[in-house]
């Protein structure tokens, strides 16, 4: 079986998405943000989580910008564009309906 | 809408500031880390990262790609020794490729030169039955299809050959062509100067006669005079007003210099004397003129039973036509070449497998350090790309070489050779052979290189992972290497073989010490008549001569023809004219069997009792006894031929075959005849002298003798050796050539042996050095090591055999007495191979055998 931690194909997505719907981030709190939310079970390490930031990016879903952090640094915010707000909610319906169906799988044997 | 929108600019922004888009990569993974720096201490994720990332970014080829070309510059100047060599290698290989490329290019692919020139056919007769293709055509047949088709803007006739010409003062042979007035249509080219021929030329009698000259010929003979319209040319025995010269480059057929107007009116259906070509209006296939022309001819078979019956009409592209011949030697040229550039690849394979395996430790750590396996071969690929690019060029220059000695030393009568050179669809092939060449022999050995195993690698470096797997691709690759040069060596072997029995043929006269002059009399059939009468006893007069004739058409010439049909003891109706039995006929002065050493076997020689006065007398030989006669004694019977008299002509003498028309065809039934009994035929005799000494110093001599008796006979000098070694230079040039090629793929394979043994040996010295201080014996190490160029050797060489079985099949027209499956020669090959296999193995196995254990002691 594979580690709790590891991440169901193509939901990373999703999660950086819902997550940048709140407000934009830079990379690195988008992880920590994921770690805490899901109180420490998943966790994104650098090499999964900047392709799918670029990734998305490249698809239009995000815009990126560089501002200066808290502690004065050139820090990378990426926030969601409109094509992106279109596809959070089409991503978590289809969440929805996934994680329901392999759930009554899953409760059914 | 907006989505497109922000992935172009992001795709825009990546290409404009790939820099500044690395920076800021790279700013916003230091800060990443520098915040992970408790969770992340591994410093190869960073790059692994990135590598991704930029997978992720459009644009990435082209900067990877200049990266790697780069980093593969580098990793070439690093080794420059086996860079050099495989270079070289490649080079030899593309070069051939690319001279015998533009030796294809400029002879079968390019078009000819003249306006629209796929319009231009030739039109041939055909046996309809077994589809036979003659292609001289009757002039009366001719007639007719051009006068009742529809498919043709122009057609004409024409024949060629030299001709007596007089331009100034001293009389010349000039290449010379009696054409039809419709030919310079058929090509579209309109003259430089003056005009073409015209209706008004064709009036008999009533105006002067006329010729028009080549570019060349106006440039040569008359210093480019531009007054030449107003001069006038002798051809043959009558002078002729110049009216045109044609355009530089124009000189059908077969590098005319003269041309003379067609004003025969005479026509028969069953003389095949012709060549026609003509022009297709547009639209019209040669498929479906041909189509329109063999109706009219059946209609002519009905209308014309006794000469036309069976014979239909066979159209064709002039281009196919003229290269016709030449095409299976360039192809089979080409396949040749195309195996040694095979060969090539495989050893440069084999030499890049042996550096991946030396560079098994940088490449283990460039993947440590995030490589993908991908990436690695892209590398690799890169590299092996870069050095055929490089060889490449080498390669043109090395094909710039190679095609001034191949276009010198392919036979002269190669059509179009001229148009041979280095153009922009040669260098467009070679760029595409260069980059499938660096596909094939980069790619094996990347693979393997891609695969290695980190850990062992980096542990243990080069020598413990290059291992087993390598060796074993480089022996497939070697054994492949030795399957083509088989293939190769067997072809050379076949056609040497041929070469060889082609010489020691016995052509049925002696070819040595005789000296042939061509000479033309232009005068009255009497005076030409009286020339070689009075020329002949003067050279038999002079100091050296052992025996003197003259004949219409000396062996291995083929450019003077003359055949027809004859029949024994029985008049031949027009039906019977022009099939079978067939026979060579030759005009001859008495004493031309002494001169060329043919034998008389039975009855007399011509002598001077044979003269016009007299009755008709002829001579045969064996072949045609033996073809009509069954056997029985020849003389005195009566012999009818359809040539220039239809009398018929009694028997005097047989003498022996000889290869008439050349040393590798059969002699076939051959009727000579005496030259005062014969008039238009005597006018051009080749009077042929043995000598004792070396022939040619006879020639200025007998130029003056001629002079003396007639000055107005133009005379040209040749020898019989030389004349039959023309008919040799194709075979030759052909075994030449195979000879090399197999010289260069032997030598290639041989090198491949080598490398995989020696390889072998420093692979396994400390195991052999185990052995030796173990007690074993330095033959059982040599023996050892001896054993895996053999197996190669073996393997390869059966291999190759098989191929060679197949591929020799497409020597079988070339061949001379020879089978493609000649067991010796496979016997041979196999032989040769092995023997060098041993040698190549021996070397390097040498070396295993005088290790020392010391060295073992040292090392480890």
């Amino acid at each position: 079986m594979s580690k709790p931690t590891d991440l169901v194909q193509g939901t990373l997505d999703l999660l950086i998405l819902k997550i940048l719907a709140l407000e934009p981030l830079h990379g690195w709190a988008i992880a920590q943000r994921i770690r805490q939310m899901s109180r420490d079970v998943l966790q994104v390490g650098q090499s999964a989580l900047y392709p799918a930031l670029h990734k998305l990016e490249r698809q239009g879903f995000l815009k990126s910008q560089w501002d200066l952090s808290d502690t004065n640094r050139r820090v990378k915010y990426y926030t969601l564009t409109r094509a992106g707000r279109k596809a959070v909610a089409d991503e978590a319906a289809n969440w929805e309906r996934l994680s329901a169906a392999i759930s009554s799988i899953v409760r059914a044997v | 809408m907006t989505r497109w929108l922000s992935q172009l600019r992001a795709a825009f922004h990546s290409i404009v500031h790939r820099r500044g888009a690395e920076r800021e990569l790279d700013d916003e993974m230091r800060y990443h880390l520098q915040l992970e720096i408790e969770a992340q201490r591994n410093a190869g994720l960073i790059e692994k990262s990135k590598e991704e990332c930029r997978d992720q970014r459009q644009g990435r080829l082209l900067s990877e790609f200049l990266r790697d070309l780069r980093y593969a510059g580098r990793a070439l100047r690093r080794r420059p020794g086996s860079a050099t060599l495989a270079i070289s290698i490649v080079a030899v290989g593309i070069g051939a490729n690319t001279a015998v490329f533009s030796v294809v290019n400029g002879v079968l692919l390019k078009s000819l030169p003249y306006p629209d020139s796929n319009q231009i056919v030739v039109v041939r007769t055909v046996a309809v039955k077994t589809g036979e293709i003659n292609p001289l055509v009757a002039l009366a047949n001719f007639w007719d299809w051009r006068a009742q088709s529809t498919s043709f803007e122009a057609m004409a006739t024409y024949r060629s050959g030299e001709a007596p010409v007089t331009p100034g003062d001293t009389a010349e042979y000039a290449r010379h062509a009696n054409v039809d007035v419709q030919l310079f249509r058929v090509f579209k080219i309109e003259p430089l100067i003056g005009r073409t021929f015209g209706p008004e030329d064709l009036i008999p009698d009533s105006s002067q006669p006329v010729a028009m000259i080549s570019h060349a010929y106006w440039q040569s003979r008359y210093g480019g005079d531009r007054g030449i319209l107003q001069r006038t040319i002798r051809v043959g025995s009558g002078l002729r007003q110049i009216v045109g010269v044609m355009p530089p480059g124009f000189q059908f057929p077969n590098r005319t210099d003269v041309w003379t107007p067609e004003t025969n009116r005479t026509a028969s259906r069953t003389s095949h004397n012709r060549l026609a070509v003509a022009r297709l209006k547009s639209g019209v296939t040669p498929e479906s003129a041909n189509a329109e022309l063999n109706i009219i001819a059946a209609r002519l078979s009905k209308q014309y039973p006794d000469s036309n019956e069976g014979r239909g009409v066979s159209v064709a592209r002039l281009q196919d036509q003229l290269v016709g011949d030449v095409r299976l030697m360039l192809y089979l040229m080409w396949g040749a070449v195309g195996l040694v550039l095979l060969i090539a690849c495989a050893n440069t394979a084999t030499l890049l497998l042996a550096n991946a395996a030396a560079r098994t430790r940088e490449i283990a750590v460039r993947t440590a350090l995030g490589a993908s396996r991908r990436r690695i071969i892209r590398q690799l690929v890169t590299e092996s790309l870069l050095l055929a690019i490089v060889a490449g060029t080498a390669g043109i220059a090395l094909a710039y070489l190679g095609l001034q000695v191949l276009v010198a030393l392919t036979p002269a009568d190669v059509v179009r050779l001229t148009d041979t050179h280095i153009d922009g669809r040669v260098l467009g092939f070679t760029l595409v052979v260069s980059v499938l060449t660096s596909l094939v022999f980069g790619l094996v050995p990347a693979f393997h290189a891609s695969k290695i195993d980190l850990a062992d690698a980096v542990k243990n470096g080069a020598r413990a992972t290059a291992g087993g797997r390598t060796i074993r691709a480089r022996a497939v690759l070697v054994v492949a290497e030795i399957a083509l040069a088989v293939v190769l060596v067997t072809g050379a072997g076949l056609l040497v073989k041929s070469l060889v029995a082609l010489q020691n043929v016995d052509l049925g006269f002696k070819p040595g010490h005789v000296l042939i002059m061509k000479a033309t009399g232009v005068r009255s059939q009497a005076e030409n008549n009286a020339f070689f009468a009075q020329l002949l006893p003067r050279v038999a007069a002079m100091p050296g001569v052992l025996a003197v004739g003259a004949t219409s058409i000396p062996p291995g010439d083929l450019t003077l023809s003359g055949d027809g049909t004859y029949h024994i003891d029985r008049v031949p109706e027009v039906r019977d004219l022009d099939r079978e039995p067939h026979a060579l006929f030759s005009i001859v002065a008495p004493g031309v069997f002494d001169a060329l050493g043919i034998p008389l076997t039975r009855g007399r020689d011509f002598d001077d009792r044979d003269t016009a006065d007299s009755s008709l007398v002829a001579m045969v030989n064996e072949a045609l006894v033996r073809k009509s006669l069954g056997g029985q004694d020849p003389i005195g019977r009566t012999i009818f031929c359809s040539w220039d008299r239809k009398d018929g002509m009694t028997i005097v003498g047989v003498v022996g075959d000889a290869r008439q028309r050349s040393p590798g065809l059969e002699p076939m039934p051959e009727c000579y005849m005496p030259y005062r009994q014969h008039g238009y035929n005597s006018n051009t005799l080749n009077v042929v002298a043995r000598t004792d000494g070396d022939p040619m110093t006879l020639a200025p001599s007998v130029r003056r003798a001629a002079a003396e008796i007639a000055p107005e006979v133009p005379v040209s000098f040749t020898t019989m050796e030389a004349t039959i070694a023309k008919r040799m230079e194709e075979p030759t040039f052909r075994a030449l050539l195979f000879l090399v090629l197999a010289g260069i793929a032997g030598c290639l394979a041989m090198a491949g042996v080598y490398g995989v043994v020696a390889h072998a040996v420093e692979q396994r010295s400390k195991e052999i050095c185990l052995r030796i201080a173990l007690g074993a014996s330095r033959t059982a190490v040599l023996r050892m090591m001896l054993g895996r160029g053999v197996v190669l050797a073996t393997v390869g060489t059966a291999l190759g055999l098989v191929g060679a079985f197949g591929a020799t099949r497409f020597l079988a027209t070339m061949l001379f007495e020879v089978q493609p499956l000649d067991a010796p020669v496979y016997l041979a090959v196999v032989v040769l191979l092995g023997v060098v296999t041993v040698i190549a193995s021996y070397v390097p196995a040498r070396r295993a055998a005088v290790l020392s254990p010391v060295e073992l002691l040292k090392t480890d």
